[in-house]
């Protein structure tokens, strides 16, 4: 029988498993240190700017890995927290969008809703926010142009939706998509004490109806509308669960509840980090059970070998979900 | 821009198209094409494939070539993928050749989770076995780059730094019916160069610009110097997610897009010179006309029943006479 002495340097061996704990307790603790080694991880790919870029193999600095990776952060990291939210304040343009990435054209992308809400999480909005979302209130899918909502009605029907409720897009002069829409409503959501508030609202009244409108016949969302000349297209499990969590306050519906099953039954068959972190997340944040989905998620990451910065952060947010933290539920608890 | 409206705008929308608009010329005096017989997706691909590029006495030594793959999504059993047996094979026979090194790249155009599509369609696996690298084109690092042609009215676009650097670009496209585009093939696989970071998923704004016109742009810009396709098991109907799988038992070798996708377009019983990226391509790209493409494996033959395709397209189906003698 191995005395304490042998047991505690089985920690410092590296071996992750301690064994006399019970298989809950060790689950957490592994999944703690594995959000340990993927926060490690990014803070060695944070480049000097304060940004991360697309993957660890690039220096180009990009929005949606540097906000997940600020996202997923831990708060005693302050000066590599202060120095991605100085890059997140530089990125914005003069407009109050954001770009996708550094040296990107001004005219914003669908990345601006994912930007303010981080930066309103970590307490930096108010330097940023109205310009922010006055852009937000103005930026919308081409659908909505008068002519085209004409010619979505009469000429060009194979795209099966109602132009009268649209999202945002991933770039300007573009229609509406699942994801930027997803990201505009989390941050829409957030804001406060705005003079625009009653715009806010409808604006995020337009953004939900249009999550509603383009969802897939079985629940689930897929990049934009869920049928094309007659086929239902399969949902995609991150764009269902970014969409579920900026509807996490919506009261509930079949949509929701269709959505959440299909999520959950995918999210069963799917190894992929990216994919399964934000079933991961959504799921949590509708008080789904995810200790399995943890374990698998735990199970494919090895964070040296995920080049992808922010898939890495997704799944330190994941991780997080276990140790009760999860920053898309608290989002809208506040 | 949809199929339906690019018909409505109609004989002012060929006129615009068919002022020429390039300012590089790659056409050859004359194309190689081998059509040749597979049966099957086996390990076995790899012998036929050598035999077939043997044919065309190509030159990589020293070279960094970059595969192609056409990899949008994954929908079991739907045959929407070039099968990654095919990639794995063309992979080893470059190596052979005394390529310097030889990598994959894509950037899905639909499923933004990529290594999603790699896990589920098969591909993880064969590059594990065959230790060549993955580039996922949608966030690869980004140089703003000059087109050189001018028909989506855009000065620039924003491409992957693997695609600019590579010396040999392999375009490898599953044959497809496509129902904004009539077909995805090789000029069309080439839409997935073009990066998710920047454009979105999908890339929406090449819809807008015209989906013809964004084809010629990318393939004036980024050389394709050869082309590998799979028509093992192609697709008919409403492509390029939820058509019928429709088996040709073949695949496409060419040194010139424009002749592989001719081609290509006559083994499915379509018209090539119907297809708006095809015939104007043929100006500048490479050889549409038969009289200008050498079959240097097995003989071109239209089938019986050509491709179906969604209506907006029937114009495209060669019938009759036409059908015979393609």
């Amino acid at each position: 029988m191995t005395n304490f002495l042998d047991r505690f340097s089985l920690q410092f061996s590296g071996d992750l498993t301690i064994p006399w704990f019970s298989p809950t307790t060790q689950r957490v603790h592994g999944n703690r240190q594995l959000n340990h080694a993927c926060v490690q991880e990014l803070i060695d790919r944070q480049l000097p700017e304060g940004g991360w870029p697309f993957t660890s193999d690039t220096a180009q600095s990009a929005v949606e890995p540097t906000a997940l990776a600020l996202l997923a952060l831990p708060p005693n990291s302050v000066g590599k927290r202060d120095a991605a939210i100085r890059f997140l304040l530089h990125m914005q343009n003069a407009n109050g969008s954001w770009s996708a990435f550094s040296g990107d054209e001004e005219e914003g992308s669908g990345l601006t809703g994912l930007a303010l809400f981080v930066l309103n999480r970590c307490g930096a909005q108010t330097m940023v926010s109205n310009r922010a979302v006055h852009w937000l209130i103005e930026a919308r899918g081409r659908e909505s142009h008068w002519l085209w909502r004409w010619k979505f009605r009469t000429s060009d029907r194979q795209v099966r939706f109602d132009p009268d409720k649209f999202g945002w897009p991933w770039m300007p002069g573009t229609v509406s998509w699942v994801v930027p829409t997803a990201y505009s409503l989390l941050a829409l959501k957030q804001v406060r004490d705005i003079s625009q508030q009653h715009l806010v609202r409808h604006r995020i009244r337009r953004g939900v109806e249009m999550l509603y409108d383009r969802i897939c016949p079985q629940g689930g969302w897929n990049a934009g509308n869920g049928v094309v000349y007659g086929f239902p297209l399969a949902p995609h499990p991150d764009a269902t669960a970014l969409a579920l969590l900026s509807l996490l306050n919506e009261p509930p519906n079949d949509f929701l509840t269709a959505s959440l099953a299909w999520l959950e039954r995918r999210a069963e068959t799917c190894f992929a980090p990216w994919s399964l972190a934000w079933a991961v997340l959504a799921l949590d944040a509708f008080g789904r059970p995810t200790e399995l989905l943890t374990d698998r998620l735990s199970s494919v990451v090895d964070p040296a070998e995920i080049k992808d910065c922010a898939t890495l952060a997704a799944a330190s947010l994941a991780f997080g979900c276990a140790a009760g933290s999860n920053a898309f539920r608290v989002a809208h608890e506040t | 821009m949809t199929a339906s409206l690019s018909l409505a705008a109609g004989a002012s929308t060929t006129a615009l198209l068919n002022r020429s608009k390039y300012h590089v010329t790659r056409r050859l005096p004359r194309s190689r094409v081998a059509i040749l017989g597979a049966e099957s997706y086996s390990h076995n691909l790899e012998n036929i494939l050598h035999a077939g590029l043997k044919l065309f006495r190509l030159d990589v030594r020293g070279k960094t070539v970059l595969l192609k793959p056409n990899l949008v999504d994954y929908i079991p059993g739907n045959h929407i993928n070039t099968h990654p047996f095919l990639v794995s094979a063309t992979a080893e026979c470059f190596r052979r050749f005394g390529a310097k090194s030889v990598l994959i790249g894509e950037g899905p155009g639909h499923q933004r989770d990529t290594v999603l599509v790699l896990l589920e369609s098969g591909f993880t696996e064969e590059l594990r076995q065959l230790k060549v690298p993955f580039v996922d084109l949608n966030r690869d690092a980004l140089v703003m780059t000059p087109l050189l042609a001018a028909y989506m009215g855009m000065k620039h676009v924003w491409l992957p730094r693997t695609v600019l650097e590579a010396d040999f670009v392999v375009s490898m496209p599953k044959v497809k019916t496509h129902h904004w585009s009539g077909v995805t093939l090789s000029m069309k696989n080439m839409f997935g160069v073009v990066p998710g970071a920047k454009y979105g998923w999908p890339k929406n704004i090449l819809h807008w610009k015209g989906i013809q016109e964004s084809i010629l742009d990318i393939c004036a810009t980024v050389p394709v110097h050869f082309v590998i396709a799979d028509a093992i098991v192609a697709m008919e109907g409403n492509g390029p997610l939820n058509g019928k799988p429709r088996p040709l038992n073949r695949i496409l070798l060419a040194d010139d897009p424009v002749a592989a996708d001719a081609t290509c377009a006559r083994l499915m019983g379509l018209d090539p010179a119907r297809i708006t990226h095809i015939r104007i391509g043929a100006q500048f790209l490479g050889n549409l006309s038969i009289e200008r493409i050498d079959q240097v494996a097995e003989a071109l033959c239209a089938p019986d029943n050509p491709f179906e395709v969604v209506p907006e397209f029937r114009h495209l189906r060669l019938t009759g006479l036409a059908r015979r003698d393609p």
